[in-house]
Parts: C-alpha cells; structure tokens; sequence
C-alpha cells in the first residue's frame, strides 16, 4: 500500500482537481440546454470524480514527513516571478477535502432542479474552481485570481436561483466579499514589492525579512480582506442575507466552503507570511471573534426563519474559528482548522436538510412548520444531528475542534474564553429551540401528506452525516495532519 | 534614402489609404456604403501587416525630429489595430448618411495617422502638429451624426474644449522652449531636470500636459467626454475610447519622462488629479442610465488609475502604463462592439436595453461581461493584470496609501459595473423583443476579443516582455 502512495505522490493530482473541474464546467456548457436530466448527470460525474481524487490525496499525504507535498511548480512570468505553484499540507488539505464532499453532496442535492440547470451547474463549477484553486495555490497572484473567480458567480447564483429578496442579497454579498478583495491586493503587493525578492511564491516570501510596520498593516489587510468572507464581525451582516437567499446547494458551498476561504486566507497568507504582525493584533481578533460568537448567538436566538438561523450559527461558529487563530498557539489553530472543516460539513448538513423541507412545504419559518419529525423522520434527524454536531456534542467532529479552540482560549484570555463558551451554551440553547419548533411539538396539518427524502435524495445527507460521526470518532486522523503544519508556523507558541 | 522610407513604410501607407478614401470621397453618382466599407476594411487589415512588420525598426528622420523605437512602433500596432477593429464593426453605419461614409473613413484614417505620428514625435512642433491633426479629425467626425442635434452640441464643445487644451499645451510648449532653448526633447531632458524647480520649468511642463489631459479625459479636462460619448456616433465614439486614448498614454509617457521623475511638485500634482478623478469618475458613473455616458464616466475614472503608472515614472509603471493602453483598447472595444450590435439603428443604448441580452445573444452578453468586469479590474481579464501592473509600481515607488485609495474606487466601480451584468444575465428581456442575429465575421471577432482579454488576463508575460523593452527604449532616448 505504502509503495502504491507512493506511486501517487508522484502524480500532478492538484492539477488533476483543477482539470476535472474544469471538464465539467466545459461539459456541461456543451450539452444542449433541454438535456437538464444528462446536465445533472453530467455534474454528479465530475464532481464525484474530484471527490475521488480529493480522498485518494488525503490517503495518500505521508503524515510523517508533513510538509509541502504534491507540489507542482512551473515559472509561469518571469518578468515578475509568478509561478503555477500547487501544493499541500495539513492545512489546506482538509479544506480540500472539505470542497471536494461539499461540492459531490451539493450536486446530488439539486437534483431537483428544473429552472436554468446548464446554467447552475457552469457557474457551480467555476465557482469551485475558483475554491479549489484557492486552496491549492501556493502563488499569491494565483491565489488572488481564484479567489475572486471564486467570488463571482455567487451573485448569479443567488440573484437567478434564490428566494427572499434575492437581489438584494447577491448585490450586497458581491459588494462586501469584492471590497475584502480590494484590500488583499495592495497587501500581496505590498509584501512582493518590500521583500526584495521579487516572487510571489508564498513559502519563499514566507523567508523574507519584514519589518514589523510592514506586517503589521499586511496582516490588518488581510485580516480585514480575508475576514470579510469569514463572517468576522462587524463585516458579517452580507452573510445571513446571503444564505437566506441563496438556493440550497448554493448555501451549502457558501457557508461550507466559500466562508472558509476567509480563514484560510487569513491564516496562509496573513498568519503565515505576517506573523509578527498576527501576533500584535492578536488580541483585536480575539475580542471581535469572541463578540462574534455572542452576537451571533444572541441573535440567532430572536429568529424564526430556519435559513436565518443557520446563518447566524455560522457567523458564531466562524468566530470559533478566529478565536482559534487569535491565541497563537499550536493547539488553538488545529481546533481552528479542524472547526472550519468540521463546520463546512455540519452547516452543508443543516442547509440541504432545510431545503428539502423548503422544496417541499415552501416555507421556512419556525412557527409555521412544526412536527415535521412525524411526517419526515429521516430528514428531520439530519438536522437534528447536524443541530447537535453545532452545539458540540461528543463524538461529533467539531465537538474536538471547539474544545480544542476553547481550552487555549482559556489559557490564553481567560475572561474572553470563558465569554465565548458561554456563547455556545446560548448557541445550545436557540438550536435546541428551534429543533424542538420545527420538528416537534403538534404537526401542521397542512404538510401531513408530504413525503420525507427517497433513498437517492438522502444519499448526500448519509455522506455528511458519515463525515461528521466518522471524523467524531477519529478525530486523530484529521488532527495528527494539520498538526503537521501548524507546528512549522513561524511565531506560534506549544500547547 | 530607401532605408529611411522603409521606416517610415506604415505611415505611407496610411497616408496613401487616406489618398483612396479621399478619392472615393469625390464620387458624385450613387453612394456605395458596401464597396467603401470593404475598401477600408482590407486597406484597414493590409495597414495593421505593415505595422506589424514594421515593429522592430529603429531609427530617426527628419532631422532627429521624428523617432522609431519599440516604443513607438508597439503603440502602432495598437492603433492601427484599434483603428482595423473599428472599421470591422463599421458594416453597419446606419446613422451617418450614405454618401458621406468615406468622409467617415477617411477622418479615422487621418486621425489615426496623426497618432502614428504623434507617438513618434520627439520634438515639440512635430508633436503639436501630429496632435492637431489626430484631433481635427476627430472634430469633424462628431457632427457627422446624422438627424441629430445632440451630435453637433457635442461636436462644438468638443471642438471649443480641444482647441483651448491646444493652446494651452502650446502656450507650456514655449516655456519649455524659454527654459531649455531647445524643441528637441533630448535637449530638453539634458537640461529640464536640473531646471525643473524653476517656476518656468514648471509651468510649462503642467501646462503642456494640460493639453493631453484632455486627450485622455483627466479630471478637470474631462467635460466634453459625457457629451462628446453621448452624442457621437457609437463607432466615432467607440474610435475615440480606444485608440485615442491609447495616443495621449503615450505621448504622457514621452513628456513625464523628460522630467526624470525629479519634481516632487509635478507628481503631487498627478497625484491629486489622480485621485480626484478616479473618485469623480466613479461616483458620477453610478448615476448613469445611458450605456455611453456611463463609459464616458468609467473612461474618466480610468484616466485616474493610469495616472498612478505615470507618476511612478519608471520603467516598472510605464511598461504598466503600456500593457494598460491595450487592455483598455480590448476592454473598451468589447464594450462598444456590443453596443453597437444591440443598438437599434444606431441609436445610443441604454442600461435597461441590455435586459435579457442573456437570452437573445449569449455570446454577445459574454463579450460584455468580460469586457465590463474586466473594466472593473476583476480576474481573469486583463483589466485585473493591467491594474495589478500598475499598482507594482507604484507601490514600488512608495505610493501604498494612493493604491489603497484606488482600491477603494475600484470597489466603488463594481457596483455600476456589476448593474451592467445584472442587466444581461438576470432581468428579463423587454417584451418582444426579438434574438439578435450575429453574423459569422462579427462572431469570430468576438471570439478573438474575448481570447485577447482572457490571454492577457491570465498570460501576461509576453506583452509584458516587450512593454519592458519598450520603457526602457523611452527612457533610454531620453
């Protein structure tokens, strides 16, 4: 098995994901638009193709010797020392993964869909190529580049496929996430042009000597750039409009994967390149992600329109995140990796479990659904799982993940810490609500006659649902890897 | 004597191309729009061989008053490129009248050739002469516009202005003169710089510029251009946002770079007009409904972000500068070769016209969606790698604060950017409205335009290579 890895490590699998992805999104351009059926057939292909070679390089990235690997490199400008640069590591590995489940389980989960499918699909597929090559690039212009095709097709996704005030929502969305990326251009330049090494190879540029000026405004930059897409707060009011608009799969990539390129973001190039920088605003990301979790959290609480509800959770999850990343130490970011895994999944869960629910009954506040367990038991207990796994419930992943961010939170800013756990107990308390709403206490009548999830539509919701118990389980086999790049971050403290 | 006409082969030609569409002009019997079109078309195409050949030659003429250099002969090719690309989408002239489409012809070529010109002119009369003859030309081309009042408006304060700007820059033109005792810009270099804080020096210098500056619509000299878009025929129009524009980048490239970049004053200068202008550009840009007018604004804004590549005045933001004039010669082209296939009987378009593009000619509503995001500077067009180029350079040189400024109008700018798309791709189309047929030619050359944008976008090493040799030859003559 060993010798077969390392066959594989050989293989430019990065460019691999980038190739597939980009197949499908030719193919489904290329089928006639009245094929909607071989369209969706099509998209589940290539997406569970990607989601193959996405698990094939987790299995095979040797944890022991950790660092860079599958790395392609290719000098792409000369003039300006951009080269094509793929790598991995246990840091953005994971997301990967994560991109790579979310977009195969999105593509099933809209199956459904009948209102401009060729269309749906070629923007879901550039969106994720945008992704994967976000995480995969070790080359800041490329990175850069990605990202924003990344941001793109998010307003017509929404604007064409969403629902409540849809337009709105895609135009604010668009608006804040290209402002983020207004501010993370002069950053990347800056750092290209103050390094004297002309490069924009991030693990070269990593070696550059920086005065402490320069990495303090680089890592305000990206801090501010990147953290936009997080849902840090104050910048987060685009997200919940977002996600309330948005179509299901569509939520799903968002608050699954797209909000992780925020902290990714802020984590590769600010942490990573800025670090001394990382360290003196530090304690600014602390306060703001631990009021992020108390105010998503507290309003939350106040809401009825189950979308809503996930929305907030999220930007109080992703505050979990940054307060991860805000404690510097080594155990603090591997819980903020592993939460923004553990939470694409989860939020991936809730989402496609609500939109069933809104397909079918076409309404998503709480009070008037109600019993839905009784006609719908297997959707329901996806939720309800997916609800649990948020709260932190043992043996579900991002139980691991927050304790993990919790403990070094304590350590690192008692008060703060203690703040933020006391978000998720109220976090705890509006999910438990509104689980106890929706899907308990006396049924709606209208919606006795509805029909829960056939065996296929569940099959996506099943895969999710694995993950987050699998991952629960083992958590190990995720933390052992991204602990391999975590330890290598210049300035972050053990523990 | 042969060698110096070799060099000087492609401004022949357009000077003989002009002779021909001057003959067609004397024609009394019936107007043949058909037979004048494919006249300028093929001389149009046979023009742009020459330039291309003619891209590696060097030298001087006309008593060192006149200079080939890659410089020079890069910025050629992009006009009469530029000036091919019109005449392709010019089968259709539906509102200027038949019998004076060679008049048509013929203005763009003299203009053009006027540019040629200009671009290789290094001494000041030659300089001032080339432009005056680039610009005549554009003045005659304005009214041409046929039923329409708002043209000949437009026409005379587009006249009105653009001589004033000429005096002005000729008035500059003497102090220079006064100072450095000398027409020659390689004189003037040798002794402005160490002059440059005198008052003269100065004066002179901004008032010359002043006189580009309303070439390339730079806030305060941008008045005529919301006018000037709106009331001008959309291929006129579609001449003067592109390869006009593309002359008085150069020609700022040439003038800056005799001051050596040493007068703290001039560049503070460019600075605020920089910033004023990308903000006031923008701004008003949000407000437009007519298609044009909002270009006029967003052409203003983008006088802004090429001025930061000027200041910087190195070889890093010239070659910035360069790589900018043809994405925004591909980007803006993009833009009004939609315009004009949509606009009903030439009419102007507005915003709302482009509702529901989406459905009636996809491959029409991707050309203007790369072509406006890429206006926007959004990857992967080369509109992103242009202003990625450019802010290089100037943080290079230590203007950060400046590009996060221009960063933070470059936001500003998505969102009338962003209406554009949203009018294509998600509103429904008008009510019987019908599928806009797009003929074969028009097709591939949509195609290609969306290649040049993707390409540069996304592959900008070659362009770039020799927008580098090109700065330095500016900055090595001079």
């Amino acid at each position: 098995m060993t010798d077969f890895y390392e066959i594989i490590r050989q293989w430019p699998l990065l460019s691999g994901i980038q190739v597939v992805t980009a197949l499908g999104l030719l193919t489904v351009m290329l089928v006639p638009e009245n094929r909607p059926g071989l369209i969706k057939k099509l998209a589940a292909v290539f997406s569970g193709v990607d989601l193959l070679i996405c698990i094939l390089i987790f299995l095979a990235y040797d944890q022991e010797a950790g660092g860079f690997q599958f790395v392609e490199k290719h000098l792409w400008v000369k003039a300006l020392g951009i080269h094509y640069f793929n790598a991995v590591d246990g840091i953005n590995l994971p997301m990967i993964l994560l991109t790579g489940i979310v977009l195969f389980t999105g593509c099933l989960t809209m199956w459904e869909l009948e209102n401009r499918v060729k269309e749906f699909f070629a923007f879901s597929f550039l969106l994720v190529l945008g992704v994967f090559g976000v995480f995969m690039s070790m080359d800041l212009f490329f990175l850069f580049v990605y990202y924003d095709i990344a941001l793109f097709p998010m307003y017509p996704l929404i604007a064409i496929w969403g629902s409540t005030r849809k337009e709105y929502g895609a135009m604010k969305l668009t608006l804040y996430l290209l402002a983020g990326s207004a501010l993370i251009l002069p950053g990347i330049i800056l750092l290209y042009v103050k390094s004297g090494l002309w490069t924009f190879d991030i693990i070269a540029l990593s070696g550059a000597e920086f005065t402490p000026y320069i990495q303090s405004i680089g890592f305000l930059l990206f801090f501010f750039g990147f953290g936009i897409l997080a849902g840090v707060w104050p910048f987060h009011t685009w997200s919940p409009v977002g996600h309330v608009a948005a179509p299901t799969s569509v939520s799903m990539i968002h608050a699954g994967v797209l909000m992780k390129l925020g902290a990714y973001g802020v984590l590769r190039v600010g942490a990573f390149l800025c670090p001394e920088g990382w360290v003196q605003w530090a304690d600014l990301m602390a306060v703001l992600a631990v009021i992020g979790i108390l105010y998503g959290a507290f309003v939350g609480l106040a809401q009825t329109d189950l979308k809503y509800v996930i929305g907030y959770s999220s930007v109080s999850h992703m505050g979990i995140v940054g307060l991860g990343l805000s404690t510097v130490t080594v155990s603090g970011m591997n819980g903020a990796v592993f939460q923004m895994f553990a939470h694409g999944i989860m939020t991936a869960l809730l989402f496609s479990s609500v939109g069933y629910i809104y397909d079918k009954t076409h309404t998503k506040t709480t009070f008037e659904l109600g019993g839905m367990s009784r006609n719908m038991p297997v959707i329901s207990g996806f939720f309800i799982l997916a609800a649990l796994a948020g709260v932190g419930v043992p043996c579900l992943a991002s139980f691991w993940a927050e304790l993990l961010v919790f403990i070094s939170a304590v350590k690192v800013y008692p008060v703060r810490g203690i703040l933020a756990i006391s978000g998720l107990l109220i976090s705890a308390l509006f999910m438990l609500r509104v689980v106890m709403k929706t899907y308990y206490g006396p049924a709606n009548e209208k919606y006795a006659g509805l029909s829960d999830v056939t065996a296929w539509l569940a099959t996506p919701r099943v895969i999710l649902a694995g993950v987050i118990v699998f991952f629960g389980l083992f958590p190990w086999l995720m933390l052992n890897l991204i602990q391999t790049a975590t330890v290598s971050f210049p300035k972050v403290m053990g523990f | 004597m042969q060698d110096q006409i070799i060099l000087f082969l492609p401004e022949l030609f357009f000077l003989l191309m002009a002779l021909v569409l001057f003959g067609l002009t004397l024609g009394s019997g019936r107007p043949k729009p058909r037979r004048d079109y494919y006249v300028a078309l093929v001389l149009g195409a046979v023009g742009l061989v020459l330039t291309l050949g003619s891209i590696k030659a060097e030298g001087h003429l006309f008593f060192q008053a006149y200079r080939l250099d890659l410089f020079s002969q890069l910025f050629k090719c992009f006009l009469s490129f530029g000036l091919f690309l019109v005449i392709c989408i010019s089968s259709r002239l539906d509102d200027i009248e038949e019998r004076r489409h060679p008049e048509f012809y013929l203005f763009l070529t003299t203009s053009t050739l006027g540019m040629m010109l200009l671009v290789s002119a290094v001494e000041l009369i030659t300089l001032f002469v080339a432009l005056e003859l680039s610009s005549y030309s554009l003045y005659i081309l304005i009214p041409l516009r046929k039923g329409s009042s708002h043209s000949t408006e437009a026409g005379i304060k587009f006249f009105f202005i653009g001589a004033m700007a000429s005096a002005t820059m000729l008035f500059g033109m003497s102090y220079l003169y006064g100072v450095c005792h000398t027409t020659y810009l390689t004189g003037i270099l040798s002794s402005l710089p160490a002059q440059i804080h005198a008052p003269g020096a100065v004066i002179g210098m901004v008032l010359t510029l002043c006189g580009l500056f309303f070439k390339l619509a730079v806030f305060p000299f941008h008045n005529w251009a919301p006018d000037v878009y709106e009331g001008g025929t959309n291929q006129v129009i579609t001449f003067i946002a592109t390869a006009s524009k593309l002359a008085g980048m150069a020609i700022l490239i040439r003038l800056t770079a005799l001051t050596n970049g040493s007068s703290a004053y001039l560049i503070n200068l460019l600075i605020v007009l920089s910033m004023i202008g990308m903000t006031f550009g923008n701004l008003v840009a949000i407000k437009q409904k007519d298609f044009k007018r909002l270009l006029a604004y967003s052409s203003i804004a983008h006088a802004g972000y090429i001025l930061i590549g000027i200041l910087t005045m190195s070889k890093l933001g010239y070659s910035s500068v360069i790589y900018y004039a043809l994405a925004y010669l591909i980007l803006n082209f993009a833009c009004f070769m939609v315009l004009i296939t949509t606009s009903e009987k030439g009419k102007n378009v507005a915003i709302e016209d482009f509702n529901g593009l989406y459905s009636r000619a996809p491959l029409l509503a991707m050309t203007l969606l790369l072509g406006v995001f890429g206006l926007a500077g959004l990857p992967p067009t080369g509109g992103f790698t242009s202003k990625f180029l450019v802010f290089i350079a100037a943080i290079e040189k230590g203007y950060f604060w400046l590009v996060v400024f221009a960063m933070v109008n470059v936001t500003i700018s998505l969102y009338y950017y962003i209406n554009v798309v949203k009018a294509a791709y998600l509103n429904p189309p008008a009510e019987g409205s019908e599928k806009i047929k797009i003929s074969v030619p028009l097709r591939l050359l949509n195609y290609v335009v969306i290649i040049i944008i993707l390409w540069l976008g996304l592959y900008p090493a070659t362009l770039l290579d020799r927008a580098r040799t090109a700065a330095e030859a500016v900055l090595a003559v001079l």
